[in-house]
């Protein structure tokens, strides 16, 4: 009887745990990201994906890139976007508040209105480097309030709207915090409790496995139409994708495969979103080391390495290749493929060439290289894939494989004779400063930033062109530099990635999905499940 | 016996604190930075530099160690170089996963594994005997995360009965159980495997021991004798050994932790080595190290018990 | 006292003497289950060491274009990723795995039994030195061991090799020690004590040959044990660089496509699991032959 008895229960038991998943709470949104923690939720230390796309959804800036579509400005924070005045030799940006804008409540302050003092009190929080990770884009910037509902920036040197917007955009640095809130929390905090004016307000963080939001009732576009989103922290790509065809996750961070996205927009319910802004990956030459020193060890590579095969490995459509560093898809200042190979700088695979070029710099028979790869697949299959192709030239690549932030810090080192790069900048000029300025040059810069290259011949080019006001001037000096870069094959261009996520059909994100800064979707007031 | 008890755990004292130094060490010997992991890509020198006061990785190593030791007594833990939370918190938060995950293992081990054993000890040579020898030596095989991965295709993609992976909802006890199933049952049964080998051989050596024979002329009935007689003398090794087992299934539940992206403290242990998080790496260390000092405590305790010579 | 190692694998040592090898062999050939496990060791090393005969196809060449194809004709086990066969690359695999267990077996065997045999003679103040150093090595799992060693270390397959032999050697030292222990109380070994025999004499010619047998059986056993130790650090990711392939980083690789492409995963598997199992099988058997209180 006893016996029975236990069986009994062990089958109720079984049939419990084996029956349908629990539901959800209605009208919550929940997204899988591809990350195991939360880095840092103070947006001027938010760097990564993951953390870019919460603090998209808890801030704004005084302008914002337009939801779905990061080539248009619309206002934000600020009523309009304003013409700049010059005064004295200097330019002069005012924008005028909107009313009504509520920071969010938390332990100990409660909601209150936003001023000009919390733009002021961000803005030179930005620019700051002990309390912001962007502070050399705020340099010769000084920012007051004439009133409370008045922001007033100066600048020491004439900016284009193309420069300057994205530095007081919801992007980066150009995050608005309340300043109570922050000053309360502090710079520890901060970094998981971001206070801010946007749809959604902070409601708890889970370590490794989740950051909740609410819906902010008093947020200026209106009360948002979902009630909140779980942003669950799950960095295993089957562990997301069945979740979401389980139903237990309504938008899930993919990968930039295409034989992924294939499968996936088969599955029925679901959708997947191929968008940008697509990273770009680019190989840098340490040109100044044996034997990458020598410029036709360089052009052998580059005739060596085939586009389209790192392009299968991804899928045409998901990426695509690039023949500039600046990505002339997204941003002013790229080349096209037909303006490159007009000028013979496309550098179409031709290994035999490759081969006769490293005889005549007296490499007949190739060399080792010793690099590191991250170990992120986005990484990986790049550096692998390179390893086979210049095999095949003789070059041998000793690859070691170290987590994703140890190979940051080591190439920042010139741990890598060759380093591949794979990143998004707003502009042409952040990527041309940030990668070819000699300020930029890593170990030995000003500035030391990600210059892999050592490279210093085009400063007064990038200079240049960052304080030309005329749009047309400044996008044939972007281009004049890079055909340099080309000439003298710095760096090989190789592809961008877009971004991918699949969603239930039941999510509208209330936008049209064409390039998102945040690399995300965007989660805006707007979105919501359809039931 | 709370003499024993009492000697077993001071005795449990200077093993702790020897392990607990060499994760000190050998934490300290990792290769990579950590404040520059701390701050990830755009940090700048000065930053960095600052972290590395802040985090007291400029002071000598016997002062590190002095502190270390202060802390660990005060049962402060530190802050997450990464994330600036407190580890003590985090730890909070992966323990249960971890506890859940293997007390469930262990017990499935046991109650699955003791019966198998006997079953095949007294069915010895036979078929059933064959099949259990083959099933456990196969279990002893397959690499825990291996088997993990086998489990979440048949029973999570291809009958999709269970959810394969995380750790449910921290506060939905149904969907938490859930989730416990798949991972508990690989690192379970391949415990099973273990302890059934295990509890086969200690039978078959008391089977052939002469007490059992004198007790079956006494006429009492076989399945009584095997039970009462065999088996309490084949448990003293086999909870030794089963002690020894618990103590490799924490090494693997790291992996199935892994495999199950379930937030314990295996997973935040790799993701610390990945992260070169030293404060939590050493913190999950000295967890761990206190959780095998507690499984080998209970199995000298069990041990003691079903032995009653060795209190003596 | 510390907990007894599990008597299924440190029963009394049996008479394993040299010169009884023939009776050995004829006792190991009619043990099903240890001529299986010496079949199976032999097969798995026949396909690594013969990789290039038994495949024309390259375990590093990449073909694009033809990623994650399903097994068929041309692939017999498909293609991964970067559209390598993964056939060769399973073959060429066991190389590393092999040579990982039996290198960190060799490596830790070598360690360990010093250890053990030193502390089982010397006893005193060494014995209890080397014996507590065991004890508390031995208080922690192997793989968080291994892991903890190999993050200091870095990847490479000498580094993946001294890691696991370290984390191999105290297991050796403590059964050594006890065999050590027990023997040296034996007649044979106290006459040669008193027929003035030498240490080093005594523990060469008299203690090492009579656990000879325990150590070829645990060598056995714990090469299965390394080789899995080897397939859990890959998987995490702290084994050898790429291209080279490894089991266990072959099923690291593969779980992303578990959904899609699971023989990436599933077959690397499959040779881990043989070739653990005929280790173990091997080692079984060796037991049955060595022991004889086991013996029919």
């Amino acid at each position: 009887m006893r016996h029975r008895l236990a069986l009994g229960m062990a089958l109720v038991t079984v049939a419990l745990l084996i029956g349908p998943a629990p539901s959800w709470a209605a009208g919550v949104l929940r997204i899988g990201q591809n990350a195991s923690d939360v880095g840092s939720l103070d947006p001027h230390f938010a760097t990564t994906t993951q953390d870019r796309s919460l603090v998209d959804m808890v801030f704004n800036g005084l302008v914002r890139y337009k939801p779905g579509d990061g080539s248009v400005f619309e206002p934000d924070l600020a009523q309009s976007i304003p013409t700049p005045q010059s005064t004295g030799g200097k330019q002069v940006w005012t924008f005028q508040l909107r009313k009504g804008v509520m920071c969010h409540p938390t332990d100990g302050v409660p909601s209150y209105e936003l001023t000009s003092e919390d733009v002021v009190y961000s803005l030179q929080k930005s620019a700051d480097k002990s309390r912001s990770a962007y502070a050399a884009d705020y340099a010769g910037m000084a920012v007051e309030a004439p009133d409370a509902s008045t922001v007033r920036i100066t600048l020491d040197k004439a900016l284009s709207p193309v420069l300057f917007l994205p530095k007081v955009a919801n992007y980066s640095g150009g995050f608005i915090l309340c300043k109570r809130a922050a000053e309360k929390l502090g710079a520890n905090g901060l970094k998981t409790h971001p206070v801010g004016t946007g749809p959604f307000m902070f409601k708890a963080y889970v370590p490794q496995e989740r950051v909740q939001l609410v819906a902010s009732p008093a947020y200026f576009r209106g009360k948002p139409q979902l009630d909140g989103v779980d942003f669950r922290y799950m960095p295993d790509l089957s562990s997301r994708e069945l979740a979401l065809r389980g139903g237990q996750l309504d938008v899930a961070n993919g990968v930039p495969d295409k034989a992924w996205v294939e499968k996936m927009k088969g599955v029925s319910g679901l959708k997947v979103d191929v968008f940008g802004v697509g990273e770009v990956a680019v190989l840098h030459f340490r040109t100044t080391a044996s034997p990458l020193d020598k410029p036709d060890v360089r052009k052998a590579i580059a005739y060596a390495l085939d586009r389209d095969e790192f392009l299968a490995l991804v899928g045409r459509g998901i990426a695509e290749n690039v023949y500039s560093p600046v990505p002339v898809r997204f941003l002013a200042g790229g080349l096209t493929k037909e303006e490159v190979a007009a000028k013979g700088l496309d550098y179409a695979t031709d290994r035999e060439k490759a081969k006769k070029l490293l005889a005549q710099a007296g490499f007949p028979n190739g060399f080792p290289l010793e690099m590191v790869t991250s170990e992120m697949t986005g990484y990986r299959i790049l550096y692998e894939s390179m390893q086979a192709q210049l095999a095949k030239v003789g070059i041998t690549i000793n690859l070691k494989v170290v987590d994703h932030s140890t190979m940051h810090s080591l190439i920042r080192k010139d741990a890598n004779p060759m380093v591949i790069y794979i990143a998004w900048r707003p502009n042409a000029d952040v990527y041309l400063t940030q990668f070819f300025h000699s300020d930029s040059i890593v170990v030995t810069g000003k500035k030391p930033n990600t210059n892999f290259a050592h490279y210093d011949k085009i400063d007064g080019l990038i200079e240049q062109a960052r304080t030309e006001t005329d749009a047309a001037k400044q996008v044939a000096l972007w281009k004049e530099a890079q055909v340099k870069i080309l000439e003298d094959m710095v760096a090989f261009p190789i592809q961008y990635q877009n971004q991918v996520y699949a969603r239930s059909a039941a999510v509208d994100y209330g936008h049209d999905l064409v390039s998102v800064l945040a690399l995300y979707p965007g989660i805006t007031e707007k979105t919501r499940l359809v039931k | 016996m709370p003499k024993y008890i009492a000697q077993r755990l001071l005795l449990s004292v200077p093993v702790f604190l020897a392990v607990v130094t060499i994760v000190f060490l050998v934490v300290r010997v990792i290769p990579g930075d950590p404040a520059t992991a701390a701050l990830g890509d755009y940090a700048s020198k000065e930053a960095v530099d600052a972290l590395r006061e802040r985090m007291g990785l400029n002071a000598s190593l016997p002062v590190q160690y002095g502190r270390f030791l202060r802390d660990l007594v005060r049962g402060d833990l530190g802050m997450s170089m990464i994330t600036g939370a407190s580890i003590r918190d985090q730890i909070a938060h992966a323990l249960p996963y971890t506890v859940e995950l293997t007390a469930v293992s262990i017990l499935i081990g046991c109650a699955l594994g003791v019966p198998v054993g006997v079953y095949t000890a007294v069915r010895r040579n036979r078929l059933g005997d064959y099949v259990g020898r083959v099933l456990s030596l196969t279990g002893l095989s397959v690499p825990a995360f291996y088997f993990g991965i086998l489990l979440i295709l048949l029973l999570a993609i291809w009958l999709q009965w269970l959810p394969a992976v995380g750790g449910g909802a921290s506060d939905d006890a149904v969907d938490r159980s859930r989730h416990l199933v798949l991972p508990a049952l690989t690192l379970g049964l391949i415990m099973t495997a273990s302890v059934a080998r295990l509890a086969r051989s200690a039978m078959l050596n008391v089977l052939a021991q002469d007490y059992v024979r004198t007790a079956r002329a006494k006429g009492l009935r076989e399945r009584a004798v095997r039970l009462r007689h065999a088996l309490r003398s084949a448990l003293v090794p086999i909870v030794s050994v089963t002690g020894i087992w618990a103590v490799s299934l924490i090494g693997d539940s790291v992996t199935v932790e892994v495999v199950f992206a379930r937030p314990g403290l295996g997973k935040m242990m790799v993701g610390a080595i990945l992260q070169r998080d030293y404060t939590a790496l050493q913190s999950v260390m000295v967890v761990y190290t206190g959780f095998v000092v507690a499984i080998n405590l209970a199995t000298d305790l069990v041990y003691g018990w079903v032995d009653p010579r060795i209190r003596h | 006292m510390g907990r007894p190692a599990d008597p299924a694998l440190t029963s009394a040592p049996g008479g394993g003497r040299i010169g009884e090898l023939g009776r050995l062999w004829r006792t190991f050939s009619r043990n099903r289950v240890a001529v299986l496990g010496l079949a199976l060791v032999g097969l798995v090393a026949a396909a690594s060491v013969g990789a290039p005969i038994l495949t024309s196809r390259s375990p590093y060449e990449q073909r694009a274009q033809e990623r994650l194809q399903v097994p068929g004709e041309r692939h017999l086990l498909g293609q991964d990723t970067f559209g390598r066969d993964v056939l060769a690359r399973i073959l060429f695999a066991g190389r590393v795995s092999l040579l990982v267990g039996l290198g960190s077996v060799v490596l830790g065997g070598a360690i360990g039994c010093v250890m053990g045999l030193v502390a089982g003679y010397a006893g005193g103040y060494a014995e209890n030195a080397i014996m507590r150093v065991v004890d508390v090595l031995m208080a922690f799992p192997s793989l968080l061991l291994g892991l903890t060693v190999l993050a200091v270390l870095g990847p490479g397959l000498g580094k993946m090799i001294l890691a696991i032999g370290l984390v191999l050697a105290p297991a050796f030292a403590r059964v050594m020690h006890g065999a050590a222990l027990a023997l040296q109380r034996r007649e044979f070994v106290e006459a040669a004590r008193s027929a003035g025999a030498t240490t080093p004499r005594i523990l060469g010619i008299h203690i090492l040959p009579n656990v000879l047998g325990e150590i070829v059986v645990l060598a056995s056993l714990w090469t299965a044990s390394a080789i899995r130790v080897e397939a859990n650090l890959s998987f995490i990711g702290l084994g050898v660089s790429p291209p080279t392939p490894t089991w266990g980083n072959m099923i690291r690789d593969g779980t992303p496509h578990l959904l899609n492409a699971p023989w990436l995963s599933v077959f690397p598997g499959l040779a881990i699991l043989v070739t653990v199992l005929a280790f173990n099988l091997l080692g079984d058997g060796l037991r049955d032959v060595f022991d004889p209180r086991l013996r029919e």
